[in-house]
């Protein structure tokens, strides 16, 4: 069972979260646990002993009651493996800690789709997300989907890819494909040859059999990244090394409408 | 449910037919088939031969025991008023077939307007853009004037998407289900398209109306995918899918933001460049 750290907060990213993770446990076998941290106003943290731990209780209970509310609202058909963590103090801080201590295979959050690449950059080089030792998988759409895609370009390393990867999507009942980008700017989004994915696919293809995994299929495709991300709203998610900032990668999984899971 | 479809006797109406009984038949709807001419003191033969015709096509849609409309029987024209003429079967569903004289813009609004319809249905040429009879802003006049909801149809051909574009404004029961029908019309994937100002003003009041809007069509079996766009890139956003999917805006009250952004120009545009229909929901 993976043991998935899902962070909610009560808003629409959350909501969808939720319901993604609701969907993925039935193809992934997972120990969810759902955290939050309420960030307090430093103004506010003041005081010392009781004092202080008497004002960090009535926090907590505001995020406790924020959790409740967004579960008893989505109501998702997958059991927690533990009660709602709920932290005080810096939110990255406070995840990165749970995250280690806590021993994750996963950690998971909401993110709500934009066309703004720089947003999705900003979200996914954050210092959580630099420093967190496990994957993690950002969740853009509820997309209820059998498959899954490694996406490879020239800039991935297959190694890192299929070694980071497979211990999420191996352990899934998820059929998986290899999607190989070329940028180009075209009027419509083409899939090419596969020889043209060169000697990067072959390596993926050849670590995947090594590693006993089936490919169920992969395609070559050039276009934009907008016609890119748009073709892989058919996977449940989307799997991928950290991209550069000014890497089509990154535009490409910012235009994604699906989920994308990030290894490294 | 009411919908009045726009029709007149060229290819494009008569393609949009399948379409309208398809509708009617999820939706069980009364229907109207208005067609309008020049002027005249009796309905023209022309028109007269077409509606009829067209009344036929929908029916045979139906097996005889599942019809909701009437039986397909000889009925004469009744004088409404003057230049207003009308035929009604009455099934469990109404189905009424009705000319007038005046201009088609005019007279679509005002039926739709008398009789209180929730959805107007047109077809269109796309020779020069989105024509009715060589004329271009016959849609664009209806689209834009009609007190309800407006599908224009430009190609038939099912679509792989419905991009559904809305703002903070209130949602209508009757809209929602519209983007479902037409869902279910072309089983496409839906995409919910949520527009907020670049100041950010009102991201909370959207990210809700996006909940309840995932929630509606996630409880009837239909995924959605969301994205949140800035006033600033919606324009482009949605001239680029409109090629290739169905364009479903929802044009709110009179604070609606899309409503705002899409100007006239705006929806002629993209009546021009869609390749299969536009919705304009209200």
């Amino acid at each position: 069972m993976l043991k998935t750290l899902l962070y909610i907060n009560e808003d629409l990213a959350s909501s969808i979260a939720l319901r993604y993770m609701a969907y993925l446990n039935k193809v992934v076998p997972i120990a969810l646990y759902v955290g939050h941290v309420e960030e307090a106003d430093e103004k506010e943290q003041t005081g010392t002993g009781w004092v202080r731990r008497a004002w960090e209780d009535g926090v907590a209970s505001n995020g406790k009651r924020l959790v409740d509310r967004m579960l008893r609202t989505e109501n998702i058909d997958c059991p927690l493996a533990g009660r709602p963590k709920i932290f005080v103090g810096d939110r990255e801080t406070e995840i990165i800690y749970e995250l280690r201590s806590g021993n994750y295979d996963l950690f998971a959050q909401g993110y709500l789709n934009t066309a703004d690449p720089d947003s999705f950059f900003s979200f996914i080089s954050s210092s959580l997300y630099a420093k967190a030792p496990c994957p993690i998988l950002v969740v853009k759409n509820l997309t209820v989907s059998k498959k899954c895609a490694l996406l490879c370009a020239d800039s991935v390393s297959p190694e890192v890819l299929v070694e980071k990867s497979l211990p999420i999507i191996g352990a899934s009942s998820l059929k998986i494909d290899i999607v190989y980008y070329k940028f180009k700017e075209l009027e419509d989004l083409k899939i090419l040859d596969r020889e043209e994915g060169g000697s990067q696919l072959r390596e993926t293809e050849s670590l995947l059999a090594k590693a006993g995994q089936s490919v169920d299929g992969v395609t070559v495709i050039t276009g934009t990244p907008e016609q890119t991300g748009d073709f892989l709203k058919e996977y449940a998610l989307v799997a991928s090394t950290f991209p550069g900032r000014k890497s089509m990668r990154m535009q490409t999984l910012a235009n994604s409408l699906a989920s994308v899971l990030l290894v490294r | 449910m009411k919908i009045l479809v726009a029709l007149d006797t060229k290819d494009y109406s008569r393609k949009i037919l399948k379409n309208v009984a398809r509708l009617a038949e999820n939706t069980l709807a009364d229907i109207i088939f208005l067609g309008v001419q020049e002027g005249g003191t009796k309905p023209a033969k022309s028109m007269e031969k077409a509606l009829l015709k067209y009344q036929q096509d929908v029916y045979s849609h139906f097996s005889p025991d599942e019809s909701p409309y009437a039986d397909f029987s000889s009925q004469k024209w009744q004088e409404k008023g003057p230049g207003d003429w009308i035929m009604t079967f009455k099934g469990m569903k109404e189905f009424r077939l009705r000319i007038r004289t005046g201009s088609v813009a005019k007279q679509t609004i005002a039926v739709a307007a008398e009789v209180e319809s929730d959805l107007i249905v047109i077809g269109c040429g796309s020779k020069f853009g989105c024509e009715w009879d060589g004329e271009m802003n016959v849609p664009l006049r209806i689209a834009k004037d009609a007190p309800c909801s407006v599908l224009i149809v430009k190609h038939v051909q099912k679509a792989g998407e419905i991009v559904s574009i809305l703002d903070q404004s209130v949602v209508s029961q009757d809209s929602l289900e519209m983007v479902n029908q037409l869902v279910t019309l072309h089983d496409a994937g839906l995409k919910i398209v949520g527009v907020k100002e670049k100041k950010g003003g009102k991201k909370d009041k959207i990210e809700k109306r996006m909940v309840d809007l995932l929630k509606y069509y996630n409880d009837r079996g239909i995924s959605a995918w969301i994205k949140l766009l800035d006033s600033k890139d919606v324009k482009d956003y949605v001239t680029h899918s409109s090629r290739e999917a169905i364009v479903a805006l929802w044009m709110g009250g009179k604070e609606s933001l899309v409503k705002k952004l899409f100007s006239r120009s705006m929806v002629d545009k993209l009546l021009e460049t869609t390749r299969s229909s536009l919705l304009i929901l209200r």
